[in-house]
């Protein structure tokens, strides 16, 4: 798919032009960097807008649940299947990051019935009492042996179930091969630095978020990904701030530069380097030996949800392994849920950047609630940013 | 001069002509603005171009300003062609209609404007020199430093004349310049400009449709209609021998009979008018017998008397308007017409009441025949 | 008494919306701008000149701002001025308002959807593609100062153009005819009689668009890859990522300040420079 390089097919062109009317390209996409989290949710609300009339007359849960998640993360058609069963319509808005949605709950009045927080928030929802506890008994597709506990874990807090898990992924980087010496991918986070520094001057991409961007480079000095030690964030700020001249940019949507060979060298999350290698196998998707993160994203209620029974009914249509299959077709990212694993073709089963080995897979550390909340974190962000 | 009114521009001209429109049209599109002007404008005269809006004034002024260039025909400037020259770089100065000063600048630099652009530049004295002298000439002696949208109607319109005379044009043009100003500043005014123009001894060319302007101010006036010169002369000939109808309407009030020519002897012209009556009129060139005329009789020129000769009238309105008094009278066939009697006839025999039965006369070199359009 | 009761129900609406939507704002910011973090983010009461002590942490994200808000304002200025004489004065009747809806046009679309087309544009395979074609090799527009201020040039052009096309469309032609009748040349002619005169138009173009940058946010992001940060990026990061409130108040509060300095510089400038007072038409 060399040719992919030079021109931009018509089929090509409008499949991304789509994209980008959906509102974004792919989780944690570019609402990040704007900040416009409302304007996105006016576009993803827009989508479902011609959902059919629901087969019959509505009441038991009432005509409507609000969804707060991020952008591609889900089958529209699975949502026209649930509003179709149960009359309520799911009115989506989609969001950038934790940090944003966190904002919003904080603010009051976001007026969601369900939202994906990332494992790492959870805690910090607990805390501030902006979560709902789940009641397993309205959740008779919620089958917890089935989950695999390193991605269901964080669910609970205090022996209490906040959230069910949804789908998990890793943070890794994207290669185009190339432009590598004899076509080899990298293989760590030091060469990922290393080369943006030299050879790829002007052509690396790193994320517009504080967790990854400060994580990986954490990571070149062998430092946690989470840490918050005032020394080691210090270097972290010392290579990030070495590095941003010869950045191309400072962008969670990678995407588009990726393809059009821009950018030759990008962070990204596991669903980003599936969809670039598909579409354009030289780019290979690449765990730092180092280590880097893993994350899990789950399905909560938020405190004084609108509609409650909706929520608990659209979560538990959502867990259906049936449902959920699509789900993973749809959007490619793996599943914490072994009978829905079992359902995907084996090719998918199989795949080396959704399910990395066991090996890459350990080096991995979950964000921790610490990072999302540290001010000294963000403010480095911010200083690299206006550097 | 001939009697007719009829006036050959170069015939009429007095000194040397200064400027002049010859075989000049102007088409925008399909719309004919002005058609074949001959005109010539003698060095030191005051002309107007009297007409109605549309006649075609305006249009011949901004060919002579270089605003509009001539369809056909040549503009000459003292005897040079000018048609294809730009407005700046002709010896014209223009008065606006509605003064165009300049908003943001004051008085004094208002006036400087033309000064600043001549080439080679004139000294910085030299200018405050013209323009003080330029703010004596209209009287605004001390207003230098004001800003113009701080300045009355009239006091805007001298800053407007300074500032074209202060560059001692060849030709100094003024469209419809009182038209903004209340009658009694206008008269005021008409006096002034016409007292300036003798003293400066420049060219002026008004554009006006105020009859009582162009009379009052004019050595000549030039009577368009519909894109053409109707007639040209002075306000005295164009008030006695209007050519036609048209130019005896808009000169001064007239009465109106229209008749057909019966007979001709020497000097006169005898008419019969529509209602069977005969009238003696004088004579008009281009009157032929059984042509169909209109009969003009002047208000002044018709006297009222309680008996004697002439056609009865009874009077419908009397109007006193101090000098003179205005009547309207009624004839029985002739209907309604306009008789003007000075004050002096009316205490001699005596006023006349509404419903009173008169005769009225005149005599018959007073009539004038003329053509119908 | 009644007359004055009427007026009151009149002025209502807008006093309603002015105190709604911008005193009650402005007040909670300026009290949130002496608070402190949560641990969690968000706000805490506090009586603290803390978050202003703090204010160099964001000297870089100002100096941005006022150096590529002017500088954008200018070039705006310099492309929206031939462009608005153009409609104003010599396009026909037809052509001008052919001209103005092209003019509006772009404004109907989400400045979003038009910051992509320049993405594409002056990406690799847009002009820089075509610059390689004519010899000009690794020529890179994306991501740079440069495509920002090109992002800001395009996005702002309409805000700029109509000002002046409306001051220029006002301006009396017979004043430029006067001009000229005087003797002055077309350059002489808009140097000191059309140019003056669009004084106005000028200011509020300026003062518009110098305003809205001063804020501007998406086009950093957008168009220079997110390495070119306004204060207005700054603000997005403070309020939504690390959800610092007291500090993002305090910036906002420095920013309207600078902005309320800037601009009162500016208007005084203007006036000094001679338009007239009737006529500016911002205040």
């Amino acid at each position: 798919m060399s040719n992919n390089n030079n021109y931009i097919s018509k089929q090509k062109f409008m499949e991304e032009l789509y994209r980008y009317k959906k509102g974004s390209v792919t989780r944690r996409h570019f609402m990040n960097v704007t900040g416009l989290g409302a304007a996105s949710a006016v576009m993803g609300a827009a989508m479902p807008g011609l959902l059919p009339r629901p087969a019959f007359a509505a009441g038991d849960i009432g005509d409507r649940v609000i969804l707060a998640t991020w952008p591609n993360y889900h089958d529209p058609a699975n949502f026209d299947a649930f509003s179709e069963a149960t009359g309520a319509r799911v009115q989506v808005n989609v969001f950038g990051s934790n940090e944003e949605m966190l904002a919003k709950l904080q603010a009051g009045g976001s007026g969601w019935d369900v939202y994906v927080p990332t494992n790492y928030t959870i805690t910090t929802y607990v805390d501030l009492d902006l979560i709902e506890p789940l009641d397993t008994s309205r959740l008779p597709n919620y089958n917890a042996p089935s989950y695999d506990p390193r991605y269901a874990e964080a669910g609970s807090v205090g022996g209490k179930l906040y959230a069910v898990p949804k789908n998990w992924g890793s943070t890794g980087f994207v290669v185009n091969t190339k432009h590598t010496d004899g076509g080899q991918p990298l293989t760590t986070w030091k060469e990922f630095w290393d080369i943006t520094m030299n050879q790829f001057s002007g052509r690396t991409t790193v994320h517009d978020y504080q967790l990854t961007t400060i994580g990986n480079a954490l990571k070149y000095f062998g430092y946690s990904f989470n840490s918050i030690d005032e020394k080691e964030l210090a270097d972290a700020e010392q290579l990030l701030l070495d590095v941003k001249p010869h950045l191309f940019a400072i962008s969670s949507d990678i995407q588009p530069s990726m393809r059009s060979g821009d950018s030759w060298l990008a962070m990204a999350w596991s669903g980003d380097g599936k969809q670039l290698n598909t579409d354009m196998p030289e780019i290979a998707y690449v765990l730092g030996a180092e280590g880097g993160e893993l994350w899990s994203d789950y399905y909560a209620i938020p405190k004084g949800a609108p509609h409650m029974d909706a929520a608990y009914a659209l979560i538990n249509f959502m867990l259906d392994p049936a449902v959920n299959t699509k789900e993973v077709l749809a959007h490619g990212y793996p599943t914490a849920d072994a009978t829905t694993t079992a359902m995907l073709p084996v090719a998918l089963q199989n795949d080396p950047i959704l399910y990395p080995a066991q090996d890459l897979l350990d080096a991995l550390e979950f964000g921790a609630a610490a990072t999302l909340t540290d001010p000294n974190r963000a403010e480095l962000m911010a200083r690299f940013k206006s550097a | 001069m001939n009697s007719a009114g009829y006036i050959q521009p170069e015939a009429n001209v007095r000194q040397t002509a200064i400027a002049e429109l010859k075989g000049v049209s102007k088409h925008f599109g399909d719309v004919i603005a002005a058609q074949d002007l001959n005109l010539a404008i003698g060095e030191g005269e005051f002309l107007s171009l009297l007409g109605p809006s549309g006649c075609g004034k305006t249009t011949a002024l901004r060919m002579l300003a270089g605003f509009e260039a001539p369809t056909s025909g040549e503009v000459l400037l003292d005897g040079e062609d000018v048609s294809a020259l730009e407005p700046y770089h002709r010896p014209v100065n223009m008065v606006f209609q509605h003064y165009a000063l300049f908003p943001h600048m004051t008085v004094a630099q208002n006036i400087a404007y033309g000064l600043k652009q001549r080439r080679p530049r004139l000294p910085k004295a030299v200018i405050a020199e013209k323009v003080s002298h330029a703010l004596e000439v209209v009287r605004l002696d001390g207003y230098d430093r004001r800003r113009v949208w701080e300045l009355s109607g009239g006091q805007q319109q001298r800053v407007a004349l300074a500032r074209a005379i202060v560059n001692e044009p060849k030709l100094l043009l003024l469209d419809e310049p009182m038209a903004a100003l209340d009658r009694k500043l206008r008269k005021e005014m008409q006096l002034e400009l016409k007292t300036l123009q003798r003293k400066l001894g420049i060219t002026f060319v008004l554009v006006t449709h105020d009859q009582e302007e162009a009379l009052s101010m004019s050595d000549r006036i030039c009577i368009m209609r519909d894109g053409r010169i109707v007639q040209v002369g002075s306000p005295q000939d164009l008030y006695d021998h209007p050519s036609s109808r048209y130019v005896a309407g808009f000169v001064g009030t007239s009465n109106f009979f229209d008749g057909t020519v019966t007979a001709r002897s020497g000097n006169l012209v005898s008419v019969r008018l529509e209602n069977g009556m005969s009238v003696e009129t004088s004579r008009a060139d281009g009157i032929d017998q059984g042509q169909e005329v209109c009969i003009s009789l002047r208000p002044e020129q018709i006297r009222l008397k309680r008996s004697g000769e002439g056609v009865p009238v009874s009077v419908t309105n009397r109007i006193f308007l101090g000098e003179h008094t205005e009547y309207i009278v009624n004839h029985q066939t002739l209907g309604e017409f306009l008789v003007l009697s000075p004050r002096q006839s009316e205490l001699n025999e005596g006023q006349f009441d509404t419903g009173d039965l008169l005769v009225a006369s005149w005599e018959a070199t007073a009539a004038l025949a003329l053509d119908r359009t | 008494m009644k007359q004055r009761t009427r007026n009151w129900l009149l002025l209502a609406p807008a006093g309603t919306w002015f105190l709604v939507m911008l005193i009650v704002p402005l007040t909670v910011v300026l009290i949130f701008s002496f608070g402190e973090r949560g641990a969690s983010g968000g706000y805490v009461p506090a009586l603290t000149l803390e978050q202003y002590a703090n204010l160099p942490a964001r000297w870089t994200a100002f100096k941005n701002t006022m150096v590529l808000a002017p500088a954008g304002t200018m070039a705006a200025l310099l492309i929206a001025y031939p462009l608005a004489y153009f409609l104003a004065v010599r396009a026909s009747p037809r052509w001008k308002t052919i001209l103005l809806v092209l003019v509006i046009v772009p404004f109907w679309t989400s400045i979003l959807i038009r910051s992509y087309a320049w993405i594409f544009l002056l990406g690799g395979r847009g002009i820089p593609a075509l610059l390689g074609w004519a010899g000009l090799e690794d020529i890179r527009l994306i991501n740079t100062p440069f495509a920002v201020l090109i992002g800001i040039i395009y996005g702002y052009l309409p805000l700029m153009v109509f000002p002046i096309f409306v001051s220029l469309d006002r301006l009396d032609k017979r004043l430029l005819e006067a001009s000229s009748d005087l003797g002055a040349r077309p350059w002489h002619t808009f140097v000191h009689v059309t140019l003056p005169l669009s004084i106005p138009g000028i200011a509020t173009g300026c003062m518009l668009v110098f305003i809205l940058l001063m804020g501007e946010f998406l086009i950093p992001a957008m168009l220079g890859g997110g390495k070119v940060f306004f204060v207005g990026n700054a603000l997005v990061d403070l309020f939504l990522q690390s959800r610092n409130w007291a500090y993002g108040s305090a910036v906002a509060v420095t920013l309207v300040v600078v902005m309320l300095v800037t601009v009162t510089a500016y208007m005084r400038l203007i006036k000094r420079l001679g338009a007239q007072r009737e006529d500016v038409a911002i205040m």
